[in-house]
């Protein structure tokens, strides 16, 4: 009997804290449905009064720039520096970690660390004057290089390649492959399972970015989701149906993203992070 | 040398991409904003920089709104790794018993959801959570007749609703570590231990824990750079107030980047810069300890 009431008690504190960890997502949305004098009037209402959609057509125009220019921005930001960032993370740390003795190699390893350990809403600022020298402000292309590179990307990557079988690649060396082919017959089709789940999280860690992309950016033309939000959030007299619309449009991709691939997203954060 | 690098030139040309990007977006800013803390901040972007040594490290170590801002953080950071911590490691492991097996998997995407959400959308809804007319916080303590809750209008409260805010955002990405290491122990220790007549207290103190130092020790790192360069969070909801109650440093330094103040602040970036180097050292020297046991 006592053993049940633990149970029970143990039961009950997980229900309470995640209720009230998803409760603000459940806010949010009523937020965006109901209006501010009806929030007002009952702010702890579970329920909204009608089911009023119409705030989420009229966050079509925010800041003199279309939502769809935002909504657009995210997208192709997001997949073109995941995409990027995937390849290019997956090459150096191949190298970086079949050869780590090769000359220079140490000293980038090295050179990545400290550049992760720099304070990254500080680094923004010197990147701002680096992006103006190279004449990219303003430019997709300044914003989706910048977000490319990632601590926990690398360390996904490093991890794989280091526990990867010497035997297997010694056999194909004995048996006359050339590194290329090596890479290409032996190496690639092993590391797709690690690459997807990088792609992932690079994914959903690059939606939520925002300083970079408002530091580098010379309009809102180049804004994406957060960074329209966040302005938003600035202005006077806050419109907050507005604002708990945009916030449930920005949530939501990388929301129903990582309920359909949760163990992959968790276990590939929990390996990546260790390994840092 | 030479023969060496064509012979392996693969290998080069796969890390050559990845060396530009370090290169050319963090090693190339890191020196830029070093060079940028020696010089007076009115030429610092111009042509002709004018140097001036330590002159601006000696002003911000003598600014009393940094030293201010400097103890806050620090302040800060040490309540918000201890809270985060706790509320993590107590979570994993209510979350890991075998009691809960059933639907553990909705408890771990509960806390997890708020890590992969959008920072700035989190704490946007976490503002209005905690407004005194809008926000269901106050009208639930109303309705339980308890006092108001000062939320962020008030220099007594501001920390606690940001530790709040933050902790709803980070606390499931530390749990989720705690519990891939106790996913990982060694539970026939446990067994024996309750056969030798060990309680569920000794068992927890004496067999678990020690068994969790290695997340214990990736947690405190990573807890203690992440708060100690908390932003987004005062952005959002706070913009340093009320009354610089909550202006940390990174806030601080890019308040002074917009006033064009570019050699102090990138001094002070420095400085910090130095104390995450210290801070990370000492707990990778602790992970290295850790790791020869």
């Amino acid at each position: 009997m006592a053993d049940r009431l633990v149970t029970v008690a143990m039961y009950a504190v997980a229900s309470l804290v995640s209720i009230l960890f998803l409760y603000p997502y459940w806010w949010m949305c009523l937020g965006a449905l109901r209006t501010p004098r009806q929030v007002l009037g009952d702010p702890l209402r579970l329920w909204p009064e009608v089911w009023d959609f119409s705030i989420f057509w009229d966050i079509g125009r925010i800041g003199g720039v279309d939502f769809w220019v935002y909504a657009w921005n995210s997208a192709l930001i997001t997949t073109a520096a995941t995409l990027l960032g995937v390849a290019v993370t997956a090459m150096g740390a191949y190298a970086l970690a079949r050869k780590p003795d090769l000359p220079g190699f140490r000293w980038l390893r090295f050179g990545f660390l400290i550049t992760i350990m720099y304070p990254y809403m500080l680094l923004v600022i010197p990147v701002y004057v680096v992006v103006f020298k190279l004449g990219l402000l303003g430019s997709y292309a300044g914003i989706i290089l910048f977000l490319a590179l990632g601590p926990i990307q690398f360390f996904l990557f490093d991890q794989f390649f280091r526990t990867l079988p010497r035997e297997v690649i010694e056999a194909a060396i004995c048996d006359g492959a050339s590194e290329v082919q090596i890479l290409v017959r032996i190496i690639l089709p092993m590391a797709m399972p690690v690459a997807a789940t990088v792609t992932l999280i690079t994914f959903l860690i690059t939606w939520s970015q925002w300083f970079p992309i408002l530091v580098i950016s010379r309009s809102p033309d180049t804004f994406t989701l957060p960074v329209a939000l966040l302005s938003m959030n600035g202005e006077l007299g806050s419109n907050v149906r507005g604002i708990m619309a945009l916030a449930v449009v920005t949530t939501l991709p990388v929301a129903v993203l990582f309920i359909l691939a949760q163990r992959r997203v968790m276990a590939g954060i929990a390996t990546g992070a260790v390994k840092g | 040398m030479i023969d060496r690098v064509w012979q392996h030139r693969v290998f080069y040309a796969l890390v050559l991409p990845f060396a530009a990007l370090t290169g050319v977006f963090g090693l190339w800013p890191i020196v830029l904003s070093i060079q940028v803390s020696f010089t007076q901040s009115a030429t610092a972007l111009g042509s002709s920089p004018v140097y001036v040594g330590f002159a601006n490290y000696a002003v911000v170590l003598a600014d009393p709104i940094f030293l201010a801002s400097l103890t806050r953080t620090l302040t800060y950071t040490a309540l918000a790794v201890a809270a985060n911590l706790a509320f993590a490691l107590g979570m994993a492991v209510l979350i890991d018993s075998p009691r809960l097996a059933r639907g553990s998997m909705l408890f771990r995407l509960a806390l997890f959801l708020p890590v992969v959400t959008p920072d700035v959308a989190g704490y946007v809804v976490w503002r209005w959570l905690f407004d005194r007319s809008f926000g269901p916080i106050n009208a639930a303590l109303e309705l339980a007749g308890l006092p108001a809750f000062g939320g962020l209008s008030s220099t007594h409260t501001v920390t606690t609703a940001v530790l709040i805010a933050e902790l709803w955002h980070h606390a499931g990405f530390y749990m989720t570590i705690f519990l891939a290491n106790l996913a990982m122990r060694d539970k026939a220790l446990e067994e024996a231990a309750q056969i030798d007549g060990a309680n569920a207290w000794q068992i927890w103190w004496r067999v678990i824990l020690p068994q969790l130092r290695p997340a214990i020790v990736v947690n405190l790192v990573y807890a203690t750079v992440q708060f100690l360069k908390t932003f987004t969070v005062v952005v959002v909801m706070t913009k340093g107030g009320p009354a610089d109650s909550t202006n940390f440093i990174s806030y601080y330094a890019y308040q002074l980047f917009d006033q064009g103040r570019y050699g102090e602040a990138t001094a002070m970036a420095s400085i910090l810069f130095a104390i995450v180097i210290v801070l990370s050292l000492g707990a990778f020297r602790l992970t290295d300890r850790a790791g020869a046991r």
